[in-house]
């Protein structure tokens, strides 16, 4: 009784929240310059307040700082993935061609 | 090696990084390549025991081509461009071989070169670009938010993010992934997708970014929001829940 009550409440407040805070629409933009810049306190707010009743932007937020974490480990790294594997024959060619001219 | 040399190693390592934020600060130009030149010949840099007396531009080629092309195909996204970034850090490695004595490994010299022939070509690339016609950020994906009803500007449940089960480390392993990531980048415009190269590979600041680009930082924030949503959504597509 009491947990079917609590369940009821919990469920009032997120949709209270969700429907005065801002939209995911535009919170995913903030989640993008809260990279970039730091947010004023109000943004921080309204953030934080969406992530907490909003599991979809929480994982949003978090492939976000995957994805920058992972292409950064790969910065220094040889970038094997690239189609083509290498030089092209007549690329190479041109650039000996090109560097033996200037030795 | 002594104590003395040893420091003075370490005092040479601090000079190059204080050169390269240097270099980085300033436009590119050849003034800029001939000053830090300059500089090192005048700081009298210790002679090390390099093996090979005379730069070999062949085996060069051969040791580093391959690596140094992907490197810049990844981050110019142009194969043409990449071939000629390349070929120009062999010719400026050629004539700066002087300042290189061994201390760094060829490769890591060599990139560091390429670094900043990237970084010309998109400064190039942006003063060459016509002017007045309005410029295309990347798509702004709005059906990721059409809901019907009250809910409109929230997640469509069709495009909605999905938990995820990676950690970086196994995904740098994974060729396929990169693939996957690259592919993903591709039908956004040239602009945005080196916006987020520069930012979320290379790791520079935003006001580095739009120097380099020249635009302004609003417009690179809208460019790389952009770039993300679309990404993040491609990469789920395509990489995280097909692999289930």
């Amino acid at each position: 009784m009491a947990l079917k009550f609590y369940d009821k409440l919990k469920h009032s407040i997120r949709y209270w929240l969700l429907r005065r805070l801002p939209t995911c629409q535009q919170t995913v933009e903030k989640i993008s310059q809260s990279m970039e810049r730091s947010l004023s306190l109000r943004e921080r707010i309204n953030l934080k307040l969406h992530l907490w009743i909003c599991a979809w932007c929480q994982w949003y937020l978090e492939h976000l700082h995957l994805i920058r974490e992972t292409a950064r480990a790969k910065a220094g790294d040889a970038p094997d993935f690239v189609s083509g594997g290498g030089l092209s024959n007549e690329a190479r060619e041109r650039i000996r061609r090109r560097l033996t001219n200037q030795n | 090696m002594d104590s003395h040399a040893r420091f003075a190693q370490a005092r040479y390592r601090n000079l190059d990084r204080f050169l390269c934020s240097l270099v980085r600060l300033l436009p590119a130009s050849g003034y800029t390549t001939l000053l830090v030149q300059e500089v090192q010949i005048d700081m009298n840099v210790p002679q090390g025991n390099f093996p090979h007396e005379s730069p070999d531009p062949g085996r060069w080629l051969d040791d580093h081509g391959d690596y140094l092309f992907k490197y810049a195909v990844f981050r110019l996204r142009d194969n043409t461009a990449a071939e000629d970034a390349v070929q120009e850090t062999f010719l400026a490695a050629l004539k700066a071989y002087k300042e290189f004595q061994g201390r760094a490994s060829e490769r890591t010299w060599l990139v560091g070169i390429l670094k900043h022939k990237i970084i010309d070509h998109f400064r190039r690339a942006d003063r060459e670009a016509p002017l007045g016609e309005e410029s295309d950020d990347g798509p702004e994906h709005r059906e990721f938010f059409e809901r019907p009803g009250p809910w409109q500007g929230h997640w469509n449940t069709n495009y909605a993010p999905n938990e995820w089960h990676a950690t970086p480390a196994e995904l740098i392993e994974r060729n396929d992934f990169w693939k996957v990531f690259d592919d993903c980048l591709s039908p956004l415009p040239q602009r945005t997708a080196s916006a987020f190269t520069l930012r979320e590979v290379d790791g520079l600041k935003s006001e580095e970014i739009c120097e380099i680009l020249s635009i302004k930082v609003n417009n690179l924030w809208v460019m790389l929001h952009r770039a993300r949503l679309h990404l993040r959504n491609c990469l789920e597509l395509n990489w995280f829940t097909r692999e289930e």
